[in-house]
């Protein structure tokens, strides 16, 4: 139907035909692409690749850019084939009211594989964002590495995983899993700062099963391999899990609001009707008498921060450390807290490495942190010490130290030995340490102070176990309480638990100008970064 | 009929053992309690089924990962 007009210069088109050929250009990448693997997806109640951008951004308004990169590998019959926006629509909107970049694979153009365009979209995303200082939220939905393209695939991906290191603290990332992320899917995924997972449709894993079987004899299906239970529970590498698309959209976007668009900004406060110093009796009861007995830390944690309202991370992984995001007085903050309903609230490899992340990633994007401390200390035993228990929980002591942001830590039972400095304590940087009444700070356990200082003395005992019960009650008595720490100022002061909101919420006041400028904090001499144990 | 398999999460002794095999269990029910690090800890069932097999026993010290009890749901 369009016509070349000829002249010396070369050939023209009328502009009619000009905005035609755009108008059928758009409508024909808009359709994307299998119209069979669109219907299907549809029986199956999934949303598309652009049905998905449109319920993330406001209003399912959104600008695309890069709609007409096409790919130009000609092997393998790539020549003949059709990739609407190479498998992936890249776009930015407004997010409850902030701009945000998205890209969002699209399943049914040549199953969303990743080639050397569909990569590069990917990471000028990526790049954009960083540049205007957006946050990017990632649609991975991928039948895998685009293998036809080969070498430009290959290349694709590791400019893609450098440009998420680059933007990595500088924007947030999240990347949603609402499809297949095997092979190198799964590894741009993994580099962005949380991840949520769809239950029944998410999948991520290193390699799949085909491959798996194949290469190394592993017979395992694809949900147990790669769902939902495999990464929230067992690998600690999914912090959420959503129930469908559309929750995990909404999830996005709640963990958003507690973060700021970029590194330069403080994360956004909200406005509360809760109180900031509300008193709250009803943790008076919460610890039990007896120190072995234990009690579920998320009532406290829920008691103290605004509107009840806790949004966990990882909640399935390491269960005996509480990481998640809440506000107190609207400002977001992050809180570390023990479980001693879990695994007695001990420190061990996994809640080190969930903890120190999480740290590391507040730090990152000036978020304050509160801790809650119930625990009897790191691990021990040959299982903990050959696994490598010493250098896993290092990371919490340097998560900790590097971190400028406002810190305070609530001591509401135990802070034993290393773990003392593991759930954060003035020497270890914090700015404001309030211990419970209930609070039992010590180098180690009163039965093992007394066993190892007194081992002389209950050996040559008339009555050894006498003699040691007297002893352990004596290092108790003098040790195993919140005064001493407080009679040195290592603890700023001991609260009753029904004030516990109350004093956060100041020291938070107090701390809000806390080294707001990037780069000004005074001792900080300049390094490149520490060499945190990994 | 999946298993959930459930196991000791952190070393420690075995207090009590609340199933046998052949039990009905709901999901949060407590399956044993293990001291570990001076603390007692309720190990709860995950899943609402059927106690398959119960592989400890009261005094018996456990290392983390041992299996506890397989429920089938």
């Amino acid at each position: 139907m369009s016509e070349w007009h000829e002249y010396p210069g070369g050939v023209y088109k009328t502009k009619e035909d000009l905005y035609r050929e755009l108008k059928e250009k758009r409508e024909k990448i808009m359709q994307m692409g299998d119209p069979k693997v669109l219907e299907k997806r549809r029986e199956a109640k999934q949303l598309n690749a652009r049905e998905r951008l449109e319920y993330l951004f406001d209003e399912g308004k959104y600008t695309e850019i890069g709609m007409h990169i096409k790919h130009r590998t000609v092997h393998f019959g790539m020549d003949k084939a059709w990739v609407p926006a190479e498998g992936v629509v890249t776009a930015f909107g407004k997010v409850n009211g902030r701009w945000v970049v998205s890209f969002s694979e699209d399943f049914s153009s040549m199953a969303g594989t990743f080639g050397e365009y569909h990569g590069k979209k990917e990471t000028y995303a990526i790049q954009f964002a960083m540049e205007k200082g957006w946050p990017v939220i990632g649609i991975n939905d991928s039948g895998g590495a685009r293998l036809h393209e080969g070498m430009d695939t290959l290349e694709a991906y590791g400019w893609l995983f450098r440009m998420q290191d680059l933007a990595s603290g500088v924007v947030p990332q999240i990347a949603l899993l609402l499809g297949p992320c095997l092979g190198g899917q799964a590894y741009h995924p993994i580099m962005q700062d949380f991840l949520i997972q769809a239950r029944n449709t998410g999948f991520m894993g290193i390699a799949g099963p085909a491959f798996v079987k194949t290469q190394i004899g592993e017979d395992i299906s694809l949900e147990e391999l790669s769902g939902w239970r495999a990464h929230a529970v067992k690998s600690g590498q999914t912090h959420v899990v959503a129930e469908d698309e559309k929750d995990a959209m909404d999830k996005a976007k709640e963990l958003l609001s507690f973060f700021p668009s970029n590194n330069r900004e403080k994360p956004p406060r909200l406005k509360t009707e809760d109180p900031p110093d509300r008193l709250i009796p009803e943790i008076d009861d919460i610890v039990p008498d007896e120190p072995f007995k234990p009690f579920d830390m998320k009532k406290v944690i829920k008691a103290i921060v605004d509107d009840g309202y806790f949004f966990e991370t990882l909640g399935l992984f390491a269960k005996h450390l509480i990481t998640g995001f809440a506000r107190f007085n609207g400002r977001p903050v992050g809180i570390v807290a023990n479980q001693p309903m879990e695994a007695a609230g001990m420190l061990d490899i996994n809640a080190s490495d969930k903890g120190a992340r999480f740290i590391r990633f507040c730090d990152l994007f000036s978020i304050p942190l509160v801790t809650l401390v119930d625990c009897p200390g790191y691990i021990i035993g040959s299982q903990a010490d050959w696994a490598g228990i010493l250098r896993h929980g290092a990371k919490m002591l340097y998560a900790w130290t590097d971190a400028t942001v406002p810190l305070i830590s609530i001591i509401v039972r135990k802070s034993y030995a290393g773990a003392h400095y593991g759930m954060l304590d003035k020497s270890i940087g914090a700015d404001f340490v309030f211990a419970w009444p209930t609070a039992r700070v010590t180098i180690v356990g009163a039965e093992t102070a007394a066993s190892v200082i007194f081992a002389r003395e209950i050996r040559e005992a008339e009555k050894p176990e006498e003699m040691k019960r007297k002893r352990i009650r004596e290092y108790s008595e003098i040790y195993e309480n919140p005064y001493v720490g407080a009679e040195r100022g290592y603890t700023d002061d001991v609260i009753m638990p029904h004030d516990t909101r109350k004093y956060i919420n100041q020291a938070l006041d107090l701390l809000e100008n806390k080294f707001v400028t990037p780069g000004t904090c005074p001792w900080k001499v300049w390094r490149k970064y520490s060499n945190i144990n990994l | 009929m999946a298993q959930e398999i459930i196991e000791v999460p952190l070393v420690g002794k075995v207090l009590k053992v609340n199933v046998n095999s052949g039990d009905k269990v709901t999901e949060g029910a407590e399956v044993c309690t293990i001291e570990s690090m001076k603390m007692e800890n309720s190990i709860l069932t995950p899943v609402s089924g059927t106690v398959k097999e119960v592989r400890v026993s009261p005094g018996q010290v456990v290392k983390a990962g041992e299996t506890i009890a397989i429920i089938e749901y």
